[in-house]
Protein backbone atom coordinates (compact mmCIF):
# COMPACT_ATOMS: atom_id res chain seq x y z
CA UNK A 1 0.00 0.00 0.00
CA UNK A 2 1.49 3.61 -1.03
CA UNK A 3 0.52 6.46 0.74
CA UNK A 4 1.01 10.02 -0.04
CA UNK A 5 0.27 13.38 1.70
CA UNK A 6 -2.11 16.05 0.65
CA UNK A 7 -2.00 19.07 2.80
CA UNK A 8 -0.47 17.16 5.70
CA UNK A 9 -3.77 14.55 5.21
CA UNK A 10 -2.41 10.84 4.38
CA UNK A 11 -4.50 9.57 1.42
CA UNK A 12 -4.13 5.99 1.38
CA UNK A 13 -4.21 4.20 -1.96
CA UNK A 14 -4.97 0.94 -1.05
CA UNK A 15 -8.27 -0.32 -0.28
CA UNK A 16 -10.71 2.12 2.25
CA UNK A 17 -13.30 1.24 4.53
CA UNK A 18 -15.78 2.49 2.23
CA UNK A 19 -14.40 0.08 -0.63
CA UNK A 20 -13.67 -3.40 1.61
CA UNK A 21 -17.85 -2.12 3.29
CA UNK A 22 -19.21 -1.76 -0.23
CA UNK A 23 -17.32 -4.67 -1.31
CA UNK A 24 -18.36 -7.02 1.89
CA UNK A 25 -22.12 -5.89 1.16
CA UNK A 26 -22.08 -6.45 -2.17
CA UNK A 27 -20.77 -10.08 -1.55
CA UNK A 28 -23.08 -10.76 1.25
CA UNK A 29 -25.91 -9.99 -1.16
CA UNK A 30 -24.28 -12.39 -3.48
CA UNK A 31 -23.80 -15.02 -0.59
CA UNK A 32 -27.20 -15.13 0.18
CA UNK A 33 -27.88 -15.57 -3.46
CA UNK A 34 -25.33 -18.53 -3.30
CA UNK A 35 -27.18 -19.65 -0.68
CA UNK A 36 -30.52 -20.54 -2.20
CA UNK A 37 -28.63 -21.08 -5.72
CA UNK A 38 -27.75 -24.47 -4.17
CA UNK A 39 -31.48 -25.44 -4.93
CA UNK A 40 -31.71 -24.25 -8.20
CA UNK A 41 -28.37 -26.55 -8.85
CA UNK A 42 -30.16 -29.20 -7.47
CA UNK A 43 -33.24 -28.50 -9.53
CA UNK A 44 -31.19 -28.69 -12.73
CA UNK A 45 -29.20 -31.62 -11.79
CA UNK A 46 -31.70 -34.46 -12.40
CA UNK A 47 -32.24 -32.72 -16.23
CA UNK A 48 -29.05 -34.70 -17.22
CA UNK A 49 -26.71 -36.39 -15.65
CA UNK A 50 -24.23 -33.05 -14.21
CA UNK A 51 -26.70 -30.74 -15.26
CA UNK A 52 -26.28 -28.73 -12.18
CA UNK A 53 -22.79 -27.92 -13.59
CA UNK A 54 -24.01 -25.35 -16.00
CA UNK A 55 -25.54 -23.19 -12.83
CA UNK A 56 -22.27 -23.38 -11.17
CA UNK A 57 -21.05 -19.63 -12.65
CA UNK A 58 -22.74 -18.07 -10.08
CA UNK A 59 -20.66 -19.33 -7.58
CA UNK A 60 -17.98 -17.37 -9.02
CA UNK A 61 -19.87 -14.31 -9.99
CA UNK A 62 -19.09 -11.39 -6.07
CA UNK A 63 -15.63 -11.48 -7.13
CA UNK A 64 -16.03 -10.40 -10.95
CA UNK A 65 -18.84 -8.02 -10.41
CA UNK A 66 -17.37 -6.55 -7.23
CA UNK A 67 -13.68 -5.87 -9.17
CA UNK A 68 -16.45 -4.53 -12.06
CA UNK A 69 -17.46 -2.06 -9.31
CA UNK A 70 -14.13 -1.30 -7.21
CA UNK A 71 -11.21 -1.72 -9.56
CA UNK A 72 -8.46 -2.09 -6.86
CA UNK A 73 -6.60 -5.29 -5.99
CA UNK A 74 -7.55 -7.60 -3.23
CA UNK A 75 -11.25 -6.76 -3.56
CA UNK A 76 -12.08 -9.92 -5.74
CA UNK A 77 -10.45 -12.51 -2.83
CA UNK A 78 -11.88 -10.10 -0.25
CA UNK A 79 -15.42 -10.39 -2.28
CA UNK A 80 -15.71 -14.63 -2.40
CA UNK A 81 -14.38 -15.35 0.67
CA UNK A 82 -17.06 -12.63 1.91
CA UNK A 83 -20.21 -13.84 0.05
CA UNK A 84 -18.22 -17.97 1.26
CA UNK A 85 -18.49 -16.93 4.67
CA UNK A 86 -22.12 -16.02 4.50
CA UNK A 87 -22.95 -19.25 3.12
CA UNK A 88 -20.90 -20.94 5.82
CA UNK A 89 -22.78 -18.66 8.35
CA UNK A 90 -26.22 -19.91 7.17
CA UNK A 91 -25.08 -23.45 8.13
CA UNK A 92 -24.33 -25.05 4.76
CA UNK A 93 -23.83 -28.75 4.06
CA UNK A 94 -20.39 -28.26 3.18
CA UNK A 95 -19.15 -26.56 6.03
CA UNK A 96 -15.69 -24.80 6.39
CA UNK A 97 -14.58 -25.81 2.82
CA UNK A 98 -16.21 -23.03 1.35
CA UNK A 99 -14.53 -20.52 2.62
CA UNK A 100 -11.58 -22.34 0.76
CA UNK A 101 -13.38 -22.92 -2.23
CA UNK A 102 -14.23 -18.95 -1.92
CA UNK A 103 -10.58 -18.58 -1.21
CA UNK A 104 -9.03 -20.54 -4.46
CA UNK A 105 -12.07 -19.01 -6.93
CA UNK A 106 -11.00 -15.30 -5.56
CA UNK A 107 -7.86 -15.69 -5.95
CA UNK A 108 -8.01 -17.23 -9.88
CA UNK A 109 -10.35 -14.18 -10.64
CA UNK A 110 -7.42 -11.66 -9.10
CA UNK A 111 -4.85 -13.65 -10.91
CA UNK A 112 -6.55 -12.76 -14.13
CA UNK A 113 -7.41 -9.18 -12.97
CA UNK A 114 -3.64 -9.10 -11.85
CA UNK A 115 -2.45 -9.92 -15.03
CA UNK A 116 -4.06 -7.37 -16.80
CA UNK A 117 -2.38 -4.84 -14.06
CA UNK A 118 -6.51 -3.84 -13.06
CA UNK A 119 -6.64 -1.83 -15.86
CA UNK A 120 -8.54 -3.76 -18.20
CA UNK A 121 -12.26 -4.71 -17.72
CA UNK A 122 -13.59 -6.16 -20.75
CA UNK A 123 -15.84 -8.91 -22.24
CA UNK A 124 -12.80 -11.08 -22.71
CA UNK A 125 -10.83 -10.64 -19.66
CA UNK A 126 -14.00 -10.88 -17.60
CA UNK A 127 -14.87 -14.26 -19.32
CA UNK A 128 -11.15 -15.10 -18.63
CA UNK A 129 -11.44 -14.89 -14.42
CA UNK A 130 -14.94 -16.24 -15.06
CA UNK A 131 -13.12 -19.35 -16.80
CA UNK A 132 -10.13 -19.67 -13.61
CA UNK A 133 -12.54 -19.26 -10.84
CA UNK A 134 -13.95 -22.62 -12.50
CA UNK A 135 -10.29 -24.01 -12.83
CA UNK A 136 -9.71 -23.26 -9.25
CA UNK A 137 -12.81 -24.45 -8.02
CA UNK A 138 -11.66 -27.87 -10.20
CA UNK A 139 -8.03 -27.86 -8.25
CA UNK A 140 -10.11 -28.01 -4.61
CA UNK A 141 -12.39 -31.36 -5.88
CA UNK A 142 -9.17 -33.24 -6.51
CA UNK A 143 -8.26 -32.86 -2.75
CA UNK A 144 -11.95 -32.64 -1.67
CA UNK A 145 -13.86 -35.10 -4.05
CA UNK A 146 -11.30 -37.33 -5.75
CA UNK A 147 -12.91 -35.90 -8.97
CA UNK A 148 -9.46 -37.11 -11.19
CA UNK A 149 -10.97 -40.42 -10.78
CA UNK A 150 -14.02 -40.08 -12.32
CA UNK A 151 -14.06 -41.84 -15.71
CA UNK A 152 -12.44 -39.45 -18.43
CA UNK A 153 -15.03 -38.64 -20.64
CA UNK A 154 -17.57 -37.67 -17.22
CA UNK A 155 -14.32 -35.50 -15.91
CA UNK A 156 -13.90 -33.41 -19.30
CA UNK A 157 -17.78 -33.28 -19.99
CA UNK A 158 -18.04 -32.53 -16.15
CA UNK A 159 -15.52 -29.16 -16.18
CA UNK A 160 -16.20 -27.96 -19.74
CA UNK A 161 -19.55 -27.15 -18.81
CA UNK A 162 -18.38 -25.49 -15.50
CA UNK A 163 -16.11 -23.67 -17.43
CA UNK A 164 -18.57 -22.70 -20.05
CA UNK A 165 -20.68 -21.48 -17.14
CA UNK A 166 -18.13 -19.72 -15.21
CA UNK A 167 -17.35 -17.61 -18.24
CA UNK A 168 -21.57 -17.02 -19.54
CA UNK A 169 -22.88 -16.49 -15.74
CA UNK A 170 -19.74 -14.62 -13.72
CA UNK A 171 -18.06 -13.33 -16.98
CA UNK A 172 -20.20 -11.76 -19.29
CA UNK A 173 -23.51 -11.42 -17.49
CA UNK A 174 -21.51 -9.86 -14.34
CA UNK A 175 -20.74 -7.36 -17.12
CA UNK A 176 -24.14 -6.26 -18.55
CA UNK A 177 -24.95 -6.30 -14.64
CA UNK A 178 -22.50 -3.73 -13.75
CA UNK A 179 -23.17 -1.86 -16.88
CA UNK A 180 -26.65 -1.15 -15.81
CA UNK A 181 -25.63 -0.49 -12.14
CA UNK A 182 -23.24 2.37 -13.81
CA UNK A 183 -26.26 3.47 -15.89
CA UNK A 184 -28.04 4.02 -12.41
CA UNK A 185 -24.99 6.27 -11.51
CA UNK A 186 -24.18 4.78 -8.31
CA UNK A 187 -20.44 3.54 -9.34
CA UNK A 188 -19.74 7.11 -9.09
CA UNK A 189 -19.87 6.60 -5.53
CA UNK A 190 -16.95 4.48 -5.88
CA UNK A 191 -14.74 5.77 -8.59
CA UNK A 192 -11.09 6.61 -6.62
CA UNK A 193 -11.78 10.34 -7.12
CA UNK A 194 -11.13 10.44 -3.27
CA UNK A 195 -7.97 11.84 -3.26
CA UNK A 196 -8.95 15.00 -5.02
CA UNK A 197 -12.20 14.81 -2.75
CA UNK A 198 -10.49 15.04 -0.05
CA UNK A 199 -7.52 18.18 -1.38
CA UNK A 200 -10.86 20.02 -1.74
CA UNK A 201 -12.05 19.39 2.09
CA UNK A 202 -8.65 20.28 3.32
CA UNK A 203 -8.97 23.72 1.03
CA UNK A 204 -12.01 24.41 2.97
CA UNK A 205 -11.42 23.99 6.22
CA UNK A 206 -7.77 25.64 5.99
CA UNK A 207 -9.65 28.63 4.36
CA UNK B 1 -25.53 -11.68 15.46
CA UNK B 2 -26.03 -15.07 15.97
CA UNK B 3 -28.75 -16.47 13.43
CA UNK B 4 -29.53 -19.63 15.12
CA UNK B 5 -31.05 -18.56 18.44
CA UNK B 6 -29.70 -20.79 20.63
CA UNK B 7 -31.76 -22.06 23.60
CA UNK B 8 -28.99 -23.48 26.20
CA UNK B 9 -25.30 -22.49 26.41
CA UNK B 10 -22.99 -24.87 26.19
CA UNK B 11 -18.86 -25.17 26.73
CA UNK B 12 -18.69 -24.41 22.92
CA UNK B 13 -20.12 -21.09 23.51
CA UNK B 14 -17.78 -19.97 26.60
CA UNK B 15 -14.76 -20.92 24.13
CA UNK B 16 -12.95 -18.08 22.37
CA UNK B 17 -13.96 -17.58 18.68
CA UNK B 18 -10.11 -17.80 17.81
CA UNK B 19 -9.41 -20.66 19.48
CA UNK B 20 -12.62 -22.37 18.44
CA UNK B 21 -11.43 -21.64 14.66
CA UNK B 22 -7.90 -23.05 15.12
CA UNK B 23 -9.44 -26.17 16.45
CA UNK B 24 -12.02 -26.44 14.00
CA UNK B 25 -9.48 -25.90 10.87
CA UNK B 26 -7.03 -28.34 12.10
CA UNK B 27 -10.00 -30.78 12.76
CA UNK B 28 -10.94 -30.13 9.19
CA UNK B 29 -7.55 -30.48 8.04
CA UNK B 30 -7.48 -33.92 9.43
CA UNK B 31 -10.50 -34.68 7.43
CA UNK B 32 -9.56 -33.11 4.36
CA UNK B 33 -6.39 -35.81 3.93
CA UNK B 34 -8.74 -38.94 5.54
CA UNK B 35 -8.61 -41.41 2.48
CA UNK B 36 -9.96 -44.46 4.76
CA UNK B 37 -13.30 -45.52 5.00
CA UNK B 38 -13.32 -46.74 8.53
CA UNK B 39 -12.00 -43.53 9.69
CA UNK B 40 -13.96 -41.05 7.97
CA UNK B 41 -17.53 -43.53 8.64
CA UNK B 42 -16.33 -42.92 12.62
CA UNK B 43 -15.51 -39.20 11.96
CA UNK B 44 -18.64 -38.46 10.84
CA UNK B 45 -20.50 -40.14 13.40
CA UNK B 46 -18.42 -38.59 16.24
CA UNK B 47 -18.30 -35.03 14.90
CA UNK B 48 -22.78 -35.75 14.29
CA UNK B 49 -23.00 -36.65 17.82
CA UNK B 50 -20.30 -33.27 19.13
CA UNK B 51 -22.53 -31.32 17.52
CA UNK B 52 -26.02 -32.60 18.75
CA UNK B 53 -24.74 -32.19 22.35
CA UNK B 54 -22.56 -28.78 21.51
CA UNK B 55 -24.86 -26.58 19.25
CA UNK B 56 -27.32 -26.20 22.18
CA UNK B 57 -30.50 -26.50 20.05
CA UNK B 58 -33.35 -27.97 20.55
CA UNK B 59 -33.57 -31.61 18.91
CA UNK B 60 -36.13 -30.47 16.32
CA UNK B 61 -34.28 -27.53 14.93
CA UNK B 62 -31.25 -29.67 14.73
CA UNK B 63 -33.62 -32.34 12.78
CA UNK B 64 -34.36 -29.09 10.77
CA UNK B 65 -30.64 -28.30 9.55
CA UNK B 66 -29.49 -31.73 9.00
CA UNK B 67 -30.87 -31.75 6.16
CA UNK B 68 -27.91 -30.04 4.69
CA UNK B 69 -26.31 -33.25 5.52
CA UNK B 70 -28.38 -35.74 3.41
CA UNK B 71 -28.36 -33.54 0.25
CA UNK B 72 -24.51 -33.29 1.10
CA UNK B 73 -24.38 -36.72 1.50
CA UNK B 74 -26.09 -38.06 -2.04
CA UNK B 75 -24.70 -35.22 -3.81
CA UNK B 76 -20.74 -36.07 -3.05
CA UNK B 77 -21.56 -39.78 -3.17
CA UNK B 78 -23.79 -40.47 -6.18
CA UNK B 79 -21.91 -38.95 -9.15
CA UNK B 80 -18.49 -41.29 -7.76
CA UNK B 81 -20.49 -44.44 -7.37
CA UNK B 82 -22.29 -43.99 -11.08
CA UNK B 83 -19.25 -42.30 -12.64
CA UNK B 84 -15.89 -43.12 -10.82
CA UNK B 85 -13.01 -45.18 -12.39
CA UNK B 86 -13.01 -48.88 -10.96
CA UNK B 87 -11.87 -52.57 -12.11
CA UNK B 88 -14.30 -54.51 -10.40
CA UNK B 89 -17.68 -53.85 -12.50
CA UNK B 90 -21.13 -54.95 -10.10
CA UNK B 91 -23.32 -53.49 -12.45
CA UNK B 92 -23.33 -51.72 -15.36
CA UNK B 93 -25.98 -49.46 -18.08
CA UNK B 94 -25.27 -47.54 -20.47
CA UNK B 95 -23.12 -45.03 -19.34
CA UNK B 96 -23.76 -45.78 -15.69
CA UNK B 97 -21.05 -48.33 -14.17
CA UNK B 98 -21.00 -49.06 -10.49
CA UNK B 99 -17.61 -50.18 -9.02
CA UNK B 100 -16.51 -52.03 -6.26
CA UNK B 101 -14.09 -49.52 -5.63
CA UNK B 102 -16.27 -46.38 -7.08
CA UNK B 103 -18.98 -47.23 -4.66
CA UNK B 104 -16.72 -47.51 -1.81
CA UNK B 105 -15.05 -44.11 -3.19
CA UNK B 106 -18.54 -42.42 -3.37
CA UNK B 107 -19.62 -43.56 0.29
CA UNK B 108 -16.21 -42.11 1.85
CA UNK B 109 -17.19 -38.74 -0.15
CA UNK B 110 -20.73 -39.02 1.58
CA UNK B 111 -19.35 -39.57 5.26
CA UNK B 112 -16.51 -37.08 4.65
CA UNK B 113 -19.69 -34.86 3.44
CA UNK B 114 -21.24 -35.03 6.82
CA UNK B 115 -18.10 -34.68 8.68
CA UNK B 116 -17.48 -31.51 7.08
CA UNK B 117 -21.02 -30.14 7.79
CA UNK B 118 -20.87 -31.22 11.71
CA UNK B 119 -17.37 -29.36 11.39
CA UNK B 120 -18.50 -26.21 9.80
CA UNK B 121 -22.31 -26.20 11.91
CA UNK B 122 -20.56 -27.04 15.16
CA UNK B 123 -18.97 -23.76 14.54
CA UNK B 124 -21.36 -21.97 13.29
CA UNK B 125 -24.30 -22.64 15.47
CA UNK B 126 -21.67 -21.55 18.87
CA UNK B 127 -20.10 -18.67 17.58
CA UNK B 128 -21.86 -15.03 17.24
CA UNK B 129 -20.52 -13.05 14.32
CA UNK B 130 -19.49 -9.89 16.76
CA UNK B 131 -17.58 -12.22 19.01
CA UNK B 132 -15.44 -14.02 15.85
CA UNK B 133 -14.71 -10.60 14.51
CA UNK B 134 -13.48 -8.85 18.03
CA UNK B 135 -11.74 -11.88 18.42
CA UNK B 136 -9.56 -11.77 15.42
CA UNK B 137 -9.30 -8.19 15.50
CA UNK B 138 -7.73 -8.37 19.29
CA UNK B 139 -6.18 -11.41 19.14
CA UNK B 140 -4.70 -12.26 14.94
CA UNK B 141 -4.33 -8.88 14.52
CA UNK B 142 -7.13 -8.42 11.76
CA UNK B 143 -7.12 -4.94 10.51
CA UNK B 144 -10.16 -2.97 12.10
CA UNK B 145 -11.50 -1.64 8.99
CA UNK B 146 -12.23 -5.41 6.89
CA UNK B 147 -13.60 -6.53 11.18
CA UNK B 148 -15.92 -3.70 11.05
CA UNK B 149 -17.15 -3.41 7.57
CA UNK B 150 -17.56 -6.92 7.80
CA UNK B 151 -20.31 -6.80 11.00
CA UNK B 152 -21.45 -3.45 9.80
CA UNK B 153 -22.50 -5.20 6.33
CA UNK B 154 -23.83 -8.38 8.70
CA UNK B 155 -26.22 -5.59 10.39
CA UNK B 156 -27.21 -4.52 7.19
CA UNK B 157 -28.29 -7.30 5.15
CA UNK B 158 -31.75 -7.39 7.05
CA UNK B 159 -32.60 -4.04 5.04
CA UNK B 160 -31.45 -5.97 1.77
CA UNK B 161 -34.08 -8.53 2.67
CA UNK B 162 -36.32 -5.78 3.48
CA UNK B 163 -36.05 -3.74 0.37
CA UNK B 164 -36.41 -6.78 -1.64
CA UNK B 165 -40.01 -7.15 -0.15
CA UNK B 166 -41.26 -3.60 -0.47
CA UNK B 167 -39.42 -3.92 -4.22
CA UNK B 168 -41.88 -7.47 -4.43
CA UNK B 169 -45.05 -5.56 -3.36
CA UNK B 170 -44.28 -3.00 -5.67
CA UNK B 171 -44.03 -4.87 -8.66
CA UNK B 172 -47.37 -6.57 -7.91
CA UNK B 173 -48.72 -3.26 -7.36
CA UNK B 174 -48.16 -2.14 -10.37
CA UNK B 175 -49.31 -5.51 -12.12
CA UNK B 176 -46.20 -6.56 -13.47
CA UNK B 177 -46.91 -10.37 -14.04
CA UNK B 178 -44.19 -12.91 -13.72
CA UNK B 179 -43.19 -14.69 -17.25
CA UNK B 180 -42.80 -18.34 -16.90
CA UNK B 181 -39.62 -19.76 -18.44
CA UNK B 182 -35.91 -18.80 -17.83
CA UNK B 183 -36.18 -15.95 -20.12
CA UNK B 184 -38.85 -14.74 -17.30
CA UNK B 185 -36.13 -15.96 -14.96
CA UNK B 186 -33.80 -13.24 -16.57
CA UNK B 187 -35.90 -10.44 -16.45
CA UNK B 188 -37.47 -11.00 -12.78
CA UNK B 189 -33.60 -10.89 -11.39
CA UNK B 190 -33.07 -8.04 -13.55
CA UNK B 191 -35.95 -6.33 -11.68
CA UNK B 192 -34.42 -6.96 -8.53
CA UNK B 193 -30.70 -7.23 -8.60
CA UNK B 194 -30.22 -3.57 -10.55
CA UNK B 195 -31.82 -1.39 -7.30
CA UNK B 196 -31.65 -3.74 -4.70
CA UNK B 197 -27.49 -3.44 -5.18
CA UNK B 198 -27.74 -0.01 -6.35
CA UNK B 199 -29.51 0.91 -2.98
CA UNK B 200 -26.67 -1.49 -1.17
CA UNK B 201 -23.96 0.53 -2.35
CA UNK B 202 -25.31 3.78 -1.62
CA UNK B 203 -26.13 2.56 1.87
CA UNK B 204 -23.00 0.77 2.16
CA UNK B 205 -20.69 4.31 0.98
CA UNK B 206 -22.97 6.07 3.31
CA UNK B 207 -22.26 4.21 6.25
CA UNK B 208 -18.70 3.71 5.28
CA UNK B 209 -18.38 7.66 5.79
CA UNK B 210 -19.78 7.94 8.61
CA UNK B 211 -17.31 4.88 9.72
CA UNK B 212 -14.30 6.31 8.61
CA UNK B 213 -15.22 9.85 10.16
CA UNK B 214 -15.32 8.14 13.66
CA UNK B 215 -12.00 6.27 13.48
CA UNK B 216 -13.57 2.91 12.71
CA UNK B 217 -11.18 2.14 9.81
CA UNK B 218 -7.97 2.34 12.46
CA UNK B 219 -5.77 4.17 9.84
CA UNK B 220 -4.80 6.64 12.77
CA UNK B 221 -3.23 5.27 16.34
CA UNK B 222 -2.31 2.06 17.61
CA UNK B 223 -3.97 2.02 21.06
CA UNK B 224 -7.43 1.22 20.05
CA UNK B 225 -9.45 0.00 22.73
CA UNK B 226 -12.22 -2.49 21.88
CA UNK B 227 -16.17 -2.54 23.54
CA UNK B 228 -16.16 -6.12 23.56
CA UNK B 229 -12.91 -7.50 25.02
CA UNK B 230 -11.99 -11.14 23.60
CA UNK B 231 -10.19 -13.25 26.70
CA UNK B 232 -9.08 -17.11 26.65
CA UNK B 233 -10.90 -19.08 29.69
CA UNK B 234 -10.50 -22.59 30.73
CA UNK B 235 -13.00 -23.18 28.59
CA UNK B 236 -10.79 -22.94 25.38
CA UNK B 237 -8.59 -25.77 27.34
CA UNK B 238 -11.54 -28.04 28.06
CA UNK B 239 -12.83 -27.51 24.56
CA UNK B 240 -9.22 -28.50 23.14
CA UNK B 241 -9.32 -32.05 25.50
CA UNK B 242 -13.10 -32.29 24.26
CA UNK B 243 -12.41 -32.19 20.60
CA UNK B 244 -9.20 -33.83 19.95
CA UNK B 245 -10.49 -36.80 22.46
CA UNK B 246 -13.56 -36.53 19.89
CA UNK B 247 -10.89 -37.59 16.40
CA UNK B 248 -8.81 -39.55 18.70
CA UNK B 249 -11.91 -41.67 19.00
CA UNK B 250 -12.79 -41.94 16.16
CA UNK B 251 -9.43 -43.27 15.23
CA UNK B 252 -9.27 -45.79 17.84
CA UNK B 253 -12.85 -47.15 16.55
CA UNK B 254 -11.42 -47.19 12.57
CA UNK B 255 -8.94 -49.74 14.72
CA UNK B 256 -10.83 -51.54 16.47
CA UNK B 257 -13.99 -51.96 14.63
CA UNK B 258 -12.85 -51.66 10.90
CA UNK B 259 -16.49 -52.18 8.84
CA UNK B 260 -15.12 -52.24 5.99
CA UNK B 261 -11.52 -52.78 6.47
CA UNK B 262 -10.06 -50.83 2.97
CA UNK B 263 -7.40 -48.61 2.76
CA UNK B 264 -7.15 -45.79 0.87
CA UNK B 265 -10.07 -45.25 -1.35
CA UNK B 266 -8.53 -43.26 -3.98
CA UNK B 267 -7.67 -45.27 -7.33
CA UNK B 268 -4.44 -46.99 -7.84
Amino acid sequence: MQSKTLGGLPVKKGLRLSDILVTVLISLVFGVVYHFWASVYSLFKPLFPEAGELMYGMWFAAATLAFLLIRKPGVAVIAELAAAHIEVLFGSGWGLNLLLYGLIQGLACELVFAAFRYRKTGAWVVALAGAAAAFGSMFMDFYLSYTDDYALWMFIYKYSMRVISGVLIAGLAMLALAKALERTGVTSLLNPASSKDYAALDDARNG
Amino acid sequence: MNVWGQDRITWLHKANPVVKLGILLLLFTMTVLTHNLDFIMYQAAVFTVCLVLLCGLKLWKIGLFSLPFLIAFVSSASTMMLFGKGETIWWEWGLFKVSEESFYRGLHLGFKGIAFAAEGLLFVTTTSSVALFYGLMQKLKLAPKFAYSFMASIRLLPMVWEEFLIRRQALQVRGMRPVKGIRGLAERANMFAVPLLAQSIRRAHRVAAAMEAKQFDGDQGKGRTFFYESRYSRYDLVIMLLLAAAAGAAYLFSIWAPGFGIGDVRFN
